[in-house]
């Protein structure tokens, strides 16, 4: 028992799970009329958490291996603009998909060269290829939503895809998350690429010394994260039903947030993906829990701050009890 | 030899004709602004508002022939105000400000205006109008008018669908809380709120300028809040978002009665299907054009009026001119 009780621990994500699990009580007696497990607030979480997850998931990684990217917040949108302008200029769906994943993947690959070959923070990098990123696309779509009812059909099978529910309950956009959570967790807990990862962000030096191509593992990291950000860029899309400059404003650093509340060390070398699945719903349900407990809705930002922090302080705590 | 003369006297008038026609039909008539430049210095920045003020800015810089630029400062005060300075210094023949604080624009305004340069107010005034600010004349809506306008049209929809007025729960989302405009416009449906006998206030959710994290903390509120009678998105995107909120919280139309400003796809959607009575059209095209054209024509004849750009009530029954102008940038 004393043995499964120290494994438990040992996990880095463990107390992510406990505090996750202690929430959803909390926030089920105490929600106004218990409506935290209503059929309407889980549904709605399950079809909105999932934007800010998927990010997260690519953050995360990136974080274990060491590096930032801010530029998400720019991915995102710059994502939505390309589809729908390959929606506007007739483009079969299926092609959309490819040039706008291949656009988030170029994005995140320009990041990953600059951030291995200019040897900078990588936190100084992406912050301008986040501004340059926005700024182009202020300049391009002057600002204006585009709907892309025009262009696109109700009901057509990209939708059905991304968008849809599983019998007509379960939304489809927490399938994806858990698809993407489970593929990165094999990779990064099962593969040897996740042995680099998490070597690369611990001790690079000790990693090339070890035969580790750690800027190789880097830009990988940053070609995920850029593919993710435009899977999420097309998901919001087709959910808003337009394209906006405003998406995945903010994300940059909620998905940072997110990876930290799920266990994920600042410096590298230390993380999850469970954790990071875990981290990114339980911000959402402490946000979406206030509002439903009545908490005022004015500054509910002030109570998701204080959350961030307590976990980020408990997760150092936990680390240093665990020896980590 | 008389008839030699005649000849020659003939071709060099046929010659002239020649080349004196053509460069009369195709002659460029000089546009009246050109030459001039005007500068305009506002707090605007990513959202599709100023997109509109910028196209009407633009068109009537264009039918002038004059130049005009704007400043975004994107809700920051201070910059906002390195801007002002700097146009300032390069003497444009005319700025139009966004007078988005009612004291701190005072001097700057008054000391551009003794350097002789023409300042005029745009999109925010001062509170107390020309009594509390210099700036020579103002074009703009009146925001607090416009959220009266919204008030007026939800509770009187809210009237007709025969709920109880004097007890209506009333809340409003807003992008920025604490943002001049959300304050003003939530002004104006208190103010629509009295008219009508509504005795309790309007609660504020602080919803984010984020798609996905507005329509997430809208919902939460929806559900947690089922005595929900009217509720309000105070800026574009929160406007855009109650209606996929509403559906998030398994409301039918008319259920809770929505109002809001702009036109983005999901406002127009929820007009369409009914989830939205009503949104306001800031006609913010035109205060970007007459900005330019009122600073023209007061550099060149003093003019300095007052322009009223109003608020155009959206409804269901007159969505289609609004829906063929807005991939235009002009609503």
């Amino acid at each position: 028992m004393q043995r499964i009780v120290n494994r438990f621990f040992g996990f880095r994500a463990s107390f992510t799970l406990i505090v996750f699990i202690a929430l959803l009580v909390f926030f089920g007696i105490f929600s106004a009329d218990r409506s935290f497990f209503k059929v309407a607030h889980l549904t709605a979480l399950a079809r909105l958490a999932p934007d800010l997850g998927i990010v997260a998931l690519g953050v995360g990684l990136l974080m274990i291996a060491g590096e930032f990217d801010l530029s998400v917040a720019s991915t995102i949108p710059l994502s939505s603009f390309v589809f729908t302008k390959l929606l506007g200029w007739g483009s079969p769906l299926i092609i959309c998909l490819f040039v706008t994943f291949i656009a988030g993947m170029l994005v995140g690959f320009l990041n990953g060269m600059m951030v291995t070959k200019t040897k900078l923070p990588s936190f100084i990098v992406t912050l301008g290829t986040m501004l340059f990123w926005r700024g182009l696309i202020f300049a391009a779509s002057r600002m204006m939503p585009i709907g892309i009812r025009a262009w696109l059909d109700f009901g057509s099978w990209l939708e059905k895809m991304l968008v849809g529910s599983l019998f007509g309950v379960v939304p489809v956009q927490i399938l994806w998350f858990l698809f993407f959570a489970i593929i990165l967790g094999v990779l990064l807990h099962f593969h040897r690429f996740g042995n680099w990862v998490f070597v690369t962000g611990d001790n690079v030096t000790a990693a090339r010394a070890m035969g580790v191509n750690t800027d190789g593992v880097k830009i990988a990291c940053y070609v995920i994260l850029g593919f993710l950000c435009s899977f999420m860029g097309v998901m919001q899309n087709i959910r808003i039903e337009s394209f906006t400059a405003n998406q995945g404003v903010g994300f940059e650093l909620k998905a940072i947030a997110s990876a930290v509340v799920g266990g994920t060390a600042l410096m590298g070398g230390i993380g999850s993906i469970p954790g990071i699945f875990l981290g990114t719903l339980t911000i959402q349900i402490i946000e979406n829990g206030l509002i439903l407990m009545g908490a005022p809705a004015f500054g509910i930002s002030a109570f998701i701050g204080a959350a961030i922090i307590i976990f980020a302080v408990l997760n150092v705590a936990a680390a240093r009890v665990s020896g980590k | 030899m008389k008839n030699k003369k005649l000849m020659v006297i003939a071709l060099v008038t046929l010659f002239c004709f020649a080349v004196m026609v053509p460069s009369v039909l195709f002659a460029k008539d000089d546009k009246p602004g050109k030459g001039m430049y005007f500068r305009l210095v506002t707090h605007g920045g990513n959202d599709p508002f100023w997109a509109v003020f910028q196209q009407g800015m633009r068109d009537a810089a264009n039918e002038l022939g004059c130049r005009a630029d704007i400043d975004l400062a994107g809700s920051d005060l201070q910059l906002q105000q390195k801007r002002f300075q700097e146009a300032v210094a390069m003497r444009p023949d005319g700025i139009a400000l966004v007078i988005n604080d009612s004291t701190l624009w005072d001097k700057p305004v008054a000391d551009a205006i003794a350097k002789g340069i023409n300042v005029i107010g745009t999109n925010n005034d001062d509170e107390q109008g020309s009594a509390g600010n210099a700036r020579l004349a103002y074009i703009g809506q009146n925001e607090r008018r416009a959220g009266m306008m919204i008030g007026r049209a939800v509770f009187e929809a809210a009237k007709k669908s025969g709920k109880n007025v004097a007890n209506l729960k009333v809340a409003a989302a807003v992008e920025v809380p604490g943002a001049n405009y959300g304050v003003v416009r939530s002004s104006g449906i208190k103010d629509a709120m009295k008219e009508y006998g509504i005795k309790g206030d309007i609660e504020i959710i602080d919803a984010t300028l984020e798609m996905t994290t507005a329509e997430s903390r809208i919902t939460s509120y929806v559900i947690a809040h089922s005595d929900l009678d009217c509720l309000f998105g105070l800026g574009g995107i929160t406007t855009d978002r109650i209606t996929s909120a509403l559906k998030n919280a398994k409301k039918k139309p008319g259920q809770v009665l929505a109002g809001g400003f702009d036109a983005t796809p999901g406002t127009l959607t929820g007009l369409e299907t009914n989830y939205m009575v009503a949104s306001i059209d800031q006609q913010q095209y035109l205060q970007g054009y007459f900005s330019v054209y009122v600073l023209y024509l007061m550099k060149k004849y003093g003019f300095a009026p007052q322009i009223d750009t109003g608020g155009y009530l959206i409804t269901k029954d007159n969505i289609e001119l609004i829906k063929k102008l807005s991939p235009k940038n002009i609503r």
